[in-house]
């Protein structure tokens, strides 16, 4: 076999082995499209129906906008308002997310430029993030218990703020730490006060840094469950909440309906991923600063 | 006005000492170059005139006043940075009236002087670009732009050409001269090139340990060093320094090492003998075919550069020991060859076992 001959088979068999993998990869993201789009009695269908036949729209009707015509009676759900917990979880996920991202970014710019914490700190930082949530489910709920955070959406905000601030440290840190500290000093001596150096200087620089660490958090806290389950009850539900409602005792396994929610839950992402994304790249390739 | 005085400037990293009692008074309008090893406390005290490094102990005077508590905005000092440090978000032009900005200046006056500054370091053509666009030797440009936009009493410049190539250096170099011949302002530069700091320097500071060892013109630096140390940092090739001991002989002090024995003029007849080191450039090594001289040594290598010719020769160490000769009158001799070689007496250094000069 010639070298070429060699190389061409390689390639062929990296692709094959890539594209096999891909499948399995993205089939449960197929599989859950797909499912959104089928009537109720295809399912659980066996042998499994692939391409929705015909393809409707009465899941999504019926979830998002609890249209009752589309309801196949025994499959409804009455008390759900997706889009009261839609709303609920873009306030809750963006405003964590910004607090998280502005007091991160603060601190660690004291951590780079005057290191406000030592090492060992930012070690332990982020070791808070080693501890599983479940362990400290209990002692919060008896927390929020007594300061009447229970089931508000101030309570999630807060624990939400509170539990990425170390991701949003770290990240921001490493960006801050690109920027060369003589950029900032040529700033200073040429008249630029503190502040105006870090609006004018830093801030520009780390963008696409603190885009990405928002999206990174942003993600974090539209999926959380776990806190949300165990800490809101009927007033503020969020939507990972929301869709566990359709697997249960009492209501079956509505995977209709489910799948159709589970869409609307990444739509947003994707687009905010969409909008943002030449920041992204540039924000993870950590790449922005010159030297 | 800006006559700058350090008074017993000191500074330490925990154990570390980076400058030691450092004293020293800059004229205005003065150029003064720190150069020394990389490590020597040159940049520290740099920074610390800057205002971005506390002395631990010691004043900084400006024109008269003390600025230790001041803000590196308020001293009136103008830095260009080792690394350029352009805003790389900001075109040319932004970069370059930053300063004014700052300063609240109109923006017509701004665009003006922006205009002249960047027809003075010739970057006219770049004023719309970024600073990723720009050539090192273009960058370095702006970066001089931008502090001569604000127009400071004092240019502080950190390694400003050692990120450059050869020719641009010297050419930037030449720029910084003609900088300072129209401006008449103070400028305090930072290297760790020789050359550099003999062909820009109205004074020069060699600092070494963070202690300045001499302060001098660029020829009293080179022709009248006060240690082994300043010898050995200035001149290319550098000084000749063999390592020896004095003897009385026949009446008269002589240097002997293991190559050679030269005889040492009768200034030294009062020296106890003991371990020196003799100290002689290049150039007053004086070179004749044949036989005679102080010594005579077998040639190792010959380099004919044009205008001078460097010979190599075995002195018995293994640091060669270096005569320069103009022209190519000897380029033509063989290696190994034995040649008498004349030391000029007033020329010869002693350097005691401390590194300091031996003077009489």
């Amino acid at each position: 076999m010639t070298k070429s001959r060699r190389g061409l088979v390689t390639t062929i068999f990296r692709y094959v082995v890539l594209t096999l993998w891909a499948v399995v990869a993205f089939f449960p993201i197929y599989w859950i499209i797909a499912t959104s789009f089928k009537i109720d009695t295809q399912w659980f269908a066996w042998p499994p129906v692939y391409f929705p036949d015909p393809p409707t729209l009465a899941n999504y009707l019926n979830v998002w906008l609890g249209a009752e015509q589309y309801a196949q009676t025994q499959y409804a759900i009455s008390s759900q308002k997706p889009l009261i917990s839609l709303m609920n979880s873009a306030i809750i996920a963006t405003t964590s997310t910004f607090l998280a991202v502005t007091f991160g970014s603060v601190i660690a710019y004291g951590v780079s430029r005057y290191r406000i914490l030592s090492d060992v700190r930012m070690f332990q930082l982020l070791m808070l993030r080693m501890i599983p949530p479940i362990v400290v489910v209990a002692p919060l709920s008896l927390y929020y218990s007594a300061l009447g955070l229970l089931d508000s959406m101030l309570g999630l905000i807060l624990i939400y703020f509170l539990t990425t601030l170390p991701y949003a440290v770290w990240m921001t840190k490493s960006f801050i730490d690109e920027v060369p500290r003589e950029v900032e000093q040529a700033a200073e001596i040429l008249g630029a006060s503190r502040w105006r150096t870090v609006f004018e200087i830093v801030l520009p620089l780390i963008r696409s840094g603190l885009v990405a660490t928002f999206l990174f958090i942003l993600i974090l806290t539209w999926s959380e469950y776990l806190l949300a389950l165990i800490i809101t009850k009927t007033q503020v539900t969020t939507l990972p909440v929301e869709l566990s409602k359709y697997q249960g005792s009492t209501e079956g396994r509505v995977y209709g309906r489910q799948a159709a929610l589970a869409v609307g839950i990444t739509i947003p992402l994707m687009i905010v991923g969409l909008v943002i994304r030449k920041h992204l790249a540039r924000g993870f390739s950590f790449g922005m600063v010159r030297r | 006005m800006a006559r700058i005085e350090l008074d017993r400037l000191h500074k330490t990293y925990g154990p570390v000492i980076a400058v030691k009692d450092l004293s020293i008074a800059i004229e205005d309008g003065e150029f003064v170059v720190f150069v020394g090893p990389s490590g020597c406390g040159k940049t520290t005290t740099l920074r610390m005139i800057a205002g971005f490094e506390d002395p631990t102990s010691g004043e900084i005077r400006i024109g008269g006043q003390i600025v230790n508590d001041l803000e590196p905005r308020d001293r009136g000092l103008g830095m260009v940075f080792q690394s350029h440090a352009l805003f790389p978000h900001k075109t040319v032009a932004q970069n370059i009236e930053f300063g004014l900005r700052m300063k609240r200046v109109p923006a017509a006056e701004r665009a003006r002087r922006v205009g002249e500054v960047a027809a003075m370091v010739r970057i006219a053509h770049l004023l719309d670009k970024m600073p990723a666009q720009c050539s090192g030797g273009e960058s370095q440009r702006v970066a001089l732009a931008r502090t001569l936009v604000t127009n400071p009493s004092t240019f502080l410049l950190d390694e400003p050409l050692s990120s450059l190539d050869a020719k641009l250096r010297r050419e930037l170099r030449a720029e910084c001269d003609r900088l300072h011949e129209e401006l008449k302002r103070t400028f305090i530069f930072v290297t760790h090139d020789q050359e550099e700091a003999m062909t820009l320097a109205d004074r020069i500071a060699v600092m070494r340990a963070g202690e300045i060892e001499q302060v001098g013109s660029p020829m009293e630096i080179y022709s009248n060093p006060v240690s082994y140390f300043v010898a050995d940092f200035f001149g290319s090739p550098s000084m000749n320094l063999i390592a020896g001991a004095l003897v009385h002989e026949d009446g008269g002090p002589r240097f002997r090492s293991a190559g050679l024995s030269v005889r040492l003029p009768d200034i030294y007849t009062t020296l106890r003998p003991g371990p020196v080191t003799l100290g002689i450039r290049p150039e007053h090594v004086g070179v004749r075919p044949g036989v005679g001289g102080d010594v005579e040594l077998p040639v190792r290598l010959i380099e004919p550069l044009g205008k001078d010719t460097l010979l190599y020769f075995n002195d018995g160490t293994d640091r060669a020991l270096v005569a320069v000769s103009e022209g190519l009158a000897l380029a033509g001799l063989k290696s190994g060859e034995r040649v008498a070689l004349t030391f000029a007496p007033n020329r010869i250094f002693l350097f005691g076992p401390d590194g300091k000069r031996i003077r009489l």
